[in-house]
């Protein structure tokens, strides 16, 4: 029976301020289970070890490596696999966003180091659909980034008939983008502009017209923000080639929520959707067509001539901290409630309910690794 | 209610009753969950399940629990579930003391409300099960999206002669709403609702879908609107409107679109003449459709039935469903089996008076959340 919680923080990048609120801890001292936070937790929120410490006895603040040698560890961005042998002891549930399906070789590690743990990015209902996720807050947020950068650097806005929004894409981040392209990006920002500002018109294509050249140079040349939102089928091929990006008016921002990295090594290697856009994270996410260090993220060889400013980010729900962690928080309590009530992962039935059966199809003994090859283990589903 | 009452024990199944083309009845795997969760007896009534060819003997065969009673047997047990709030007739049927558990829409429906207070019904309103975030656990708007999207297609096709020609211009969807139901329905639209369909057309070379979507400071807005309406093959209602009086599309700009063109109404707002002002469809003339009858040809005579104080003179095929998931039964309630067994769980394990609304497991409180004992006028 796991009878420790640990929340270390995350230091992916010094723009990443997000950490678990003290709402979900004291949720979680309810249960009885003590909870060891690191040193300087909520300070990037501007709250204070205070404001954990405070809430119990049952808490307490320590350093880093002690908060992750508790029973079970909950950080949401997982460290990189390196790191694992220095931070994890055999038994500790690792509860993170691990990515089984495309990272085999953390399901190698935390199994030689006879971890479990549970990915939060792969606990789904029994329709598939995820329980911790944060779609809104990508499209939303990276909406609100490209309607600033449109506000900034734009003239004129206000004597446009109408402002066009493209979206390529209509899964669960293409909705979202949607929504939040009909409030200018965020809804403080519609309530003043709605009276005054030109109206949103909003295109949603999918795969079926991202092909269609005829119809996207026709529809860039009136587009004023170019949302990517796809979820490509081939990651080696961009879905708009660089050439394209001068099809758009000189002032349109293009906003790329999918994220996906230039990897120059892989075997083919892969792409950005849109040819020739810089990689932003949560240090910086505006990128002005003009700016000298516009290739710095680029791989050489790929082409970047075609330039619109740009806005990108590895993790867009990390702009807005705090919103974003009261989200995950609420989603995943009934989960964490659920896994510590049931004394960890060996308590999980897959014959259990919802809640038991999404966190036993999310644990590590579920997934099964052969070389780069990752399968969940049918047996238990 | 001041009284603890024990969890139900005696559960009863009865058909949804509603229209003929109503197919839909739970599936033996939830009578095996309630078998197994706590159920003494599971009436099950005649004919349960037939309309989706399921037989009575699978029923059975789920639970030793489980027999099959009349109608009135299966209203008279302790827990009454029915996916479909049933008629008035049918409510007044159960007796006191019962717990309801169906779609029962509290927030719109103040008459239903009263009523099944006067009877003294416990209900447990489906719609209302939801968790913190204020998101519904039992909900199939991905159903409605999806069938009403793919329905819509269906009819363009037929009557849309360059549908499958390579050589067309890309076919044209207009959607208002960008909610949950929107969102489903862009999803699908991109797809022809049909991603074998979109498949087999891309093969041909012919081209895809665009999907514009529009707010309520564009679809105020006349000329652009008559403009966007002249280029559109396929019109969707998807809205929730704060005000269910006040039109969106009014039955002159129907006429601005392509005798081709398809409306589709996801939103199915009922006409109410009964309150003042009355409330009316989002897309002024529509006819009200449900499983039996759901494409309405300009010619139908559905159109003139609708009440003369509603404009339809202007007219183009137009398809309405009172419950667009029910146009696929089985999988729809492969759906809401799976969603509603912690529901009954909560109620069969602990009773509607042993859970803790606040502090009690996540679905202790999302059950709280539906149940008319606790709920209030303006809750959120």
């Amino acid at each position: 029976m796991p009878v420790t919680l640990g929340l270390p923080r995350m230091r992916q990048e010094a723009g990443e301020r997000r950490d678990f609120l003290p709402d979900l801890v004291r949720r979680v001292l309810a249960t009885g289970v003590e909870v060891v936070v690191e040193h300087g937790i909520g300070s990037g929120m501007g709250l204070t070890e205070a404001d954990y410490t405070g809430l119990s006895p049952g808490v307490r603040a320590a350093d880093r490596a002690t908060a992750w040698k508790q029973d079970v560890v909950l950080v949401l961005r997982s460290p990189e696999v390196e790191e694992y042998p220095a931070l994890l002891r055999p038994g500790t549930t690792l509860v993170s966003m691990i990515h089984f399906p495309t990272r085999p070789r953390r399901i190698r590690k935390l199994k030689e180091l006879a971890c479990e743990a549970i990915s939060l990015d792969s606990l789904a209902g029994d329709d598939g659909q995820r329980l911790v996720e944060n779609t809104r807050a990508v499209g939303w947020n990276g909406l609100e980034a490209a309607f600033d950068a449109l506000q900034k650097h734009s003239r004129r806005l206000e004597s446009r008939d109408i402002l066009r929004v493209t979206v390529m894409g209509a899964g669960q981040v293409g909705k979202h983008a949607v929504e939040a392209a009909l409030k200018y990006g965020s809804v403080a920002r519609y309530a003043e502009w709605s009276p005054r500002m030109p109206p949103v018109e909003v295109c949603t294509v999918g795969r079926s017209l991202t092909s269609d050249t005829v119809y996207l140079r026709e529809r860039f040349a009136r587009t004023d923000v170019l949302v990517d939102a796809t979820q490509r089928s081939d990651a080696t091929r961009p879905l708009v080639p660089n050439e394209w990006i001068g099809w758009l008016p000189p002032h349109a921002v293009i906003c790329d929520l999918v994220v996906d990295p230039y990897v120059p090594t892989g075997k083919p290697p892969t792409v950005r959707s849109i040819e020739g856009i810089p990689k932003g994270d949560l240090d910086k996410w505006i990128f002005l067509a003009g700016e000298p260090d516009w290739t710095r993220t680029i791989p050489d060889g790929v082409p970047s001539a075609q330039r619109r400013t740009s806005v990108t980010c590895y993790s867009w729900p990390g702009i807005h901290p705090e919103e974003c962690m009261r989200h995950y928080g609420r989603q995943l309590w009934p989960l964490l409630e659920r896994l510590l009530g049931r004394g960890g992962v060996d308590g999980l039935s897959v014959r259990g309910d919802f809640l038991e059966r999404a966190l036993h199809r999310a644990s590590l003994r579920s997934w099964f690794v052969d070389g780069d090859r990752v399968e969940r283990v049918q047996a238990l589903d | 209610m001041s009284e603890k009452n024990p969890p139900p024990r005696r559960i009863g199944l009865p058909r949804l009753h509603k229209e003929a083309g109503e197919r839909r009845d739970f599936l033996p795997s939830l009578v095996e969950f309630m078998g197994r969760v706590g159920a003494e007896e599971i009436v099950i009534e005649k004919g349960y399940g037939s309309g989706m060819e399921v037989p009575e003997a699978e029923y059975l065969a789920a639970s030793p629990r489980a027999r099959i009673g009349t109608f009135q047997e299966c209203v008279g047990q302790d827990l009454v579930i029915t996916i479909r709030c049933p008629s008035e007739e049918a409510l007044s049927a159960i007796r006191p003391g019962t717990t309801l558990v169906s779609m029962l829409h509290f927030p719109t429906r103040p008459r239903r409300v009263a009523r099944l207070r006067e009877l003294n019904v416990r209900g447990v309103s489906l719609d209302e099960v939801k968790d913190e975030l204020g998101q519904r656990l039992v909900q199939n708007m991905q159903a409605v999206g999806w069938n009403g999207v793919r329905a819509a297609f269906d009819v363009l096709r037929k009557q849309y002669r360059r549908f499958e020609e390579p050589g067309r211009r890309p076919l044209r969807v207009t959607l208002m709403g960008s909610g949950a139901v929107g969102g489903y329905a862009a999803h699908a639209a991109v797809r022809y609702g049909n991603p074998a369909l979109r498949q087999e057309l891309a093969d041909k070379g012919v081209r895809g879908v665009e999907v514009t979507l529009v707010d309520y400071e564009l679809t105020s807005d006349e000329n652009y609107m008559l403009t966007l309406l002249e280029q559109t093959d396929l019109l969707i209602d998807a809205t929730q409107r704060p005000d269910p009086s006040r039109v969106i599309i009014r039955n002159e700009w129907v006429a601005a679109l392509p005798q081709h063109a398809v409306v589709l109404d996801l939103s199915v707002d009922p006409y109410d003449f009964s309150v003042t002002p009355p409330e009316v469809k989002g897309i002024e003339g529509l006819p009200e459709g449900n499983l039996d009858k759901y494409v309405f040809q300009p010619d139908d005579p559905a159109w003139d039935a609708v009440d003369p104080r509603v404009g339809h003179v202007h007219r183009r095929t137009s398809l309405s469903c009172y419950s667009w998931p029910g146009l696929e039964p089985r999988k729809c309630m492969e759906v809401y089996s799976k969603q509603i067994e912690p529901v009954l769980r909560v109620i069969l394990e602990r009773g509607l008076d042993g859970i803790d609304p606040a502090k009690g497991p996540y679905y202790d409180r999302a059950v709280a959340r539906a149940d008319l004992a606790r709920w209030r006028v303006g809750r959120p």
